[in-house]
């Protein structure tokens, strides 16, 4: 199944080369869950704070779906 | 000239024709005609300029602010706000005028944001911050300059909206929001600003806000980034004995690990750029806008993303 995800702040860190406008399209098995994804491109999922699956808040064992867009953040907390 | 007028259901005891007469008068004074001015009304305000109001308000021995409200109330604008005609309708103007903001947070996202607002029209600012300005926070913070290093952030950032909006009501407090003291602080307050730069603080205020049935907007940076979310109260609020982790709650949502030490202290040193604090303070600005002219459903809005690296702008659904 094909998953586009976009990366935030430090969590491009994770993935050299990564393009924050196009983002990163991947070939997943079908039944991967977030955190699996996370694994899969090397950003430690504990460095996740929020997941948004399709515009939706999210969990990081949820399933993912053919044509999802996860958006994977860390904390945003600075003033 | 005969000056008559029908008086707006706002406009109080004192007949309008006096107060155009006043400001008829005073123009005179400085030389200014006012052959050919008509009575306003909605569709042809008159602007009438700051030494003429501050006459005004030393005539009847009352505040700047209080002169604003009466002459809007007769369809008279400051002239500061010529600019804001046409975006805002004088009932929305004379709520903005009459809003009391908390800043909790006078450096980056809270010093837009103090400037923002000033020159948006809100009338009245607590700001809140224990800090004073270091080298450091040059890059990203409005009010923070070569002259003001070392001063209090909420003093420095009092005196600017001073500078900008004199009629406004200012109270500094130097000092770090604490659940001792939200209480106290969010007393008569209209909207309150997360401009803090730890989830705990953040949380803090929200379940403060969400207690005294205040209206919340959150605001975090990082990086190029930025979220924005508000968070409005019903209107009885919530019982003064609710516990701390409440269900409508934002950050609880955002965050229910929190964010450890050492995840504060990376954060705390991590690259912020005046480009997400501009931007992000622009949003909250919005959403507090939003808020204050009744546009706002109560329970939690969207979350809005900000990329100004991109730049994108994206909204999310709880």
């Amino acid at each position: 199944m094909r998953i586009l995800v976009k990366l935030s702040t430090t969590l491009r860190d994770c993935v050299p080369g990564y393009d924050a406008e196009a983002g990163l399209s991947l070939d997943m098995p079908e039944g991967t869950s977030v955190r699996e994804l996370a694994r899969h491109i090397h950003v430690p999922p504990e460095e996740i704070k929020i997941v948004m699956i399709n515009g939706r808040q999210s969990e990081g064992s949820d399933t993912l779906r053919d044509g999802d867009r996860v958006a994977l953040f860390p904390a945003v907390g600075g003033g | 000239m005969t000056l008559s007028m029908t008086l707006t259901p706002e406009a109080g005891p004192r007949p309008p024709d006096e107060l155009l007469a006043f400001i008829f008068a005073c123009l005179a004074e400085r030389g200014l005609s006012s052959d050919g001015l008509r009575p306003p009304d909605a569709t042809h305000p008159l602007f009438v300029e700051r030494d003429v109001l501050a006459a005004r308000a030393r005539q009847q021995n009352c505040s700047l602010r209080q002169v604003m409200d009466d002459c809007l109330s007769r369809h008279i604008w400051p002239e500061r706000f010529r600019r804001n005609y046409g975006l805002f309708s004088v009932k929305a103007m004379r709520r903005l005028l009459g809003a009391r903001v908390l800043l909790a947070g006078c450096g980056g996202l809270g010093g837009h944001l103090a400037g923002l607002l000033a020159r948006l029209g809100i009338g009245a600012f607590v700001l809140c911050d224990p800090d004073s300005f270091t080298e450091s926070n040059l890059n990203r913070q409005a009010f923070c300059t070569e002259r003001t290093l070392g001063l209090p952030k909420a003093e420095v950032a009092a005196q600017a909206v001073r500078d900008m909006a004199g009629h406004a009501e200012v109270v500094p407090h130097t000092l770090a929001v604490t659940a001792d003291n939200l209480p106290a602080l969010l007393d008569g307050v209209d909207v309150a600003l997360d401009c803090l730069d730890s989830v705990a603080d953040k949380t803090l205020l929200e379940n403060a806000c969400l207690r005294a049935g205040v209206p919340f907007v959150h605001g975090g940076v990082l990086r190029h980034e930025g979220m924005v979310f508000r968070n409005v109260p019903g209107p009885a609020g919530l019982p003064a004995s609710a516990p701390d982790a409440q269900p409508d709650a934002g950050l609880r949502r955002l965050y229910p690990q929190g964010q450890s030490q050492a995840e504060l202290d990376a954060a705390r040193g991590a690259g912020v750029s005046v480009l997400s604090v501009a931007g992000i303070a622009c949003l909250m600005a919005g959403q507090c806008l939003r808020i204050l002219l009744g546009e706002a459903a109560p329970g939690l809005g969207r979350l809005y993303h900000l990329d100004s690296g991109l730049p994108e702008l994206e909204s999310f659904a709880w």
